[in-house]
């Protein structure tokens, strides 16, 4: 917040910086609200179709 | 962007969020019950040539009588079904050579296999709200007991493509069933990172990891070319969306979005005009499903064919027909 209250003037009221604990509680209410509304089951990006396991040591998975 | 397109963008982290501890849950529970891997499949004789229909639940399936057109047009390939659209399927004279199960949740998805233990019409309005299988949502007790009986009779000649995540209550109901259970592993995570979840379940178990793009029917889609090789490839019922006129409380995620925005749920649903001059409407994770759809399919070695005449997958690589133009084609 610092960073926007640079300038020629003074502010009157005394603004505190948002704690870390709240903003960690705002994250995870958000991160759990997200979780509701997600699908039922992953997507794992550029990672193939199917993958199984390493054979002769290469990881790639079947296009 | 949208407030709909923006939700959209963070689900996939989302959704590792919202399923993989129960979905670990439930294949520990399934570990004694695993025979078979979904590679066996491939060697199984389901269907002649090189040609699959993919069937998932969407308001299509019925609204353009997909199914019964499906029979009437003498279609001898594969049919790989979304356990959503067993009932639908069933009824309509459809038996799928296999019908796929992805979603872990413990008490609703065993009523896509008809429920043996339901006895009431539950308070979760889940089934009713929604327009996947409206014979489920007039009378449930009766509609589920009729299921019950037909998935037996037909079970036999059924196979499940089950993911290890599935719910514990489905895999009981497919044994009861004698449906022959397939199993994999749901893609996680990045099989590469060191601490990979996907890495450690294939250790565990053996059991190739299928990369689902959100939801079952992507899955059954990934299942009928990268499992069962098939090179021609046609949707039915796969329309990530609600038709025209559908109210934002007959939707999937309604109860989720009304509690998460308040009075501007209405905001985070996104609607898109598709070829046949309708307009669809979807909430977000549907139109996650179709952005990751239409990735996969630019990467997939085969033809995807939208025959469902409805819905908002369109785009390239895809190619819309009917689905008598495609069995005949």
């Amino acid at each position: 917040m610092k960073e926007f209250l640079k300038g020629n003037y003074k502010v009157a009221k005394t603004i505190e910086e948002k704690k870390d604990a709240e903003a960690d509680s705002t994250d995870a209410f958000e991160k759990k609200a997200l979780s509701r509304l997600g699908g039922s089951i992953c997507f794992v990006s550029k990672k193939g179709f199917l993958w199984k396991g390493d054979s002769n040591g290469s990881r790639k998975a079947d296009r | 962007m949208d407030l709909g397109k923006q939700i959209a963008s963070r689900l996939e982290a989302a959704t590792f969020d919202r399923i993989a501890g129960i979905g670990l849950e439930n294949a520990a529970l399934n570990r004694p019950r695993i025979k078979h891997s979904i590679l066996e499949l491939a060697e199984v004789e389901l269907g002649q040539g090189d040609s699959a229909v993919v069937i998932g639940a969407g308001p299509s399936l019925h609204r353009r009588e997909s199914l019964t057109r499906l029979g009437k047009s003498g279609y001898t390939g594969t049919i790989v079904a979304v356990d959503g659209a067993l009932g639908s399927c069933l009824r309509a004279g459809v038996v799928p050579h296999v019908v796929v199960s992805v979603d872990p949740h413990r008490e609703r998805i065993v009523r896509w296999f008809g429920d043996p233990g339901l006895t009431a019409a539950p308070s979760d309005d889940y089934f009713r709200r929604q327009e996947m299988d409206p014979a489920l949502a007039a009378d449930e007790v009766a509609a589920n007991r009729a299921l019950i009986e037909l998935v037996d009779a037909h079970g036999p000649r059924m196979r499940a493509a089950v993911a290890t995540a599935a719910a514990p209550a489905v895999v009981a109901r497919c044994e009861t069933a004698g449906i022959a259970m397939y199993w994999w592993n749901p893609m996680y995570d990045d099989y590469d990172r060191a601490d990979s979840i996907s890495r450690r379940l294939y250790e565990a178990n053996g059991l190739p990891c299928l990369n689902g793009g959100g939801n079952v029917g992507t899955t059954a889609w990934v299942m009928a070319h990268a499992v069962l090789g098939k090179s021609r490839v046609a949707l039915l019922g796969i329309d990530f969306s609600y038709p025209p006129g559908t109210p934002y409380a007959r939707t999937q995620y309604y109860p989720e979005l009304r509690e998460m925005l308040g009075d501007a749920y209405e905001q985070a649903y996104v609607r898109t005009d598709n070829p046949f001059g309708e307009t669809w409407m979807c909430d977000p994770a549907y139109w996650w499903f179709r952005g990751v759809f239409l990735e996969m399919a630019r990467e997939a070695a085969c033809r995807t064919v939208n025959c469902t005449e409805g819905g908002i997958l369109f785009g390239d690589p895809l190619e819309v027909a009917t689905i008598e133009e495609f069995v005949h084609g």
